[in-house]
């Protein structure tokens, strides 16, 4: 007999599924099929790139909306962290319609790597992208060995 | 549902338009007061010059192409060159000369006005 209950509860779970299936049909009708498809919230920890040069690597993040100020960097051997927090825009006054960029904080850590030079660290914000400059440390570049 | 069906696809193969880009919708925060909406939208990466903001007939379009200059091999890689774009209906009461928008931080922030007209009015009741 339980298990019939069960069979049946599951039932109505797979109609839910269904049921937000359709519901999210429509509203993302005229959303982008790009590779963030469907309706979503802001993400907790902004997206980063990571290319390595030879001499040194660049970490580039999306950070839109923060300022350097809202921005932390710290950097030990190859452990890299970065957090920061995106304060509320709302203006005064205003009522909002909609609210999808939410304003969190995040933390977010990489492991480079190699070891970089923390001193030689460069650090950009331009138009919401952070672009890190981290040139690798003497002993992990790349050397050309001659042949004797 | 469309009945379009491509019998030929053959299609231009300029080295420079063969490689598209994806689009996907940026995030939007829609406010209002009485005066107007105001719509901010993030757009990571894209320069002004990349920026357009489109409106015609009821339909607010806003545009933006990100092109990230990329050198050296990517170890990982969650963001790319993309197009943001999203259409919007707004209200014939917006005054359409008046829009302006700002880019500040990757995102773009678009003031739309109500004319005259559409403003609320405190109406006086006047003694007969």
């Amino acid at each position: 007999m339980w298990t019939r209950v069960s069979d049946i509860d599951r039932m109505y779970g797979a109609m839910d599924l269904l049921r937000s299936h359709m519901n999210r049909l429509f509203t993302d009708y005229d959303r982008g099929f790009g590779d963030e498809f469907g309706w979503r919230v802001a993400e907790a920890a902004p997206r980063t790139n990571l290319y390595d040069n030879g001499d040194q690597f660049e970490v580039r993040a999306e950070v839109p909306g923060l300022n350097k100020d809202d921005l932390k960097i710290m950097i030990q051997g190859n452990y890299l962290e970065l957090s920061g927090s995106r304060k509320s825009e709302a203006p005064e006054g205003y009522k909002a319609h909609r609210v999808e960029r939410g304003d969190a904080s995040f933390t977010r850590s990489f492991t480079l790597p190699s070891d970089v030079d923390v001193d030689k660290v460069e650090a950009g914000l331009q138009n919401g992208i952070l672009t890190l400059t981290l040139p690798k440390a003497e002993a992990a570049k790349p050397k050309q060995i001659g042949i004797k | 549902m469309s009945e379009n069906k491509k019998i030929a696809t053959r299609s231009e193969t300029l080295a420079e338009r063969s490689r598209e880009i994806p689009v996907i919708s940026p995030m939007v925060d829609i406010y209002e007061n009485d005066d107007e909406i105001l719509l901010h939208a993030d757009m990571p990466g894209v320069a002004k010059e990349d920026i357009s903001v489109n409106v015609d007939n009821g339909k607010l379009l806003i545009s933006g192409v990100r092109s990230l200059k990329i050198s050296g091999a990517a170890n990982w890689e969650e963001f790319g060159d993309v197009e943001y774009r999203r259409t919007f209906s707004v209200p014939q009461s917006i005054d359409v000369a008046k829009v302006n928008a700002e880019l500040k931080d990757g995102v773009l922030k678009l003031h739309l006005p109500k004319s005259e007209a559409a403003k609320p009015r405190m109406v006086e009741i006047k003694a007969a």
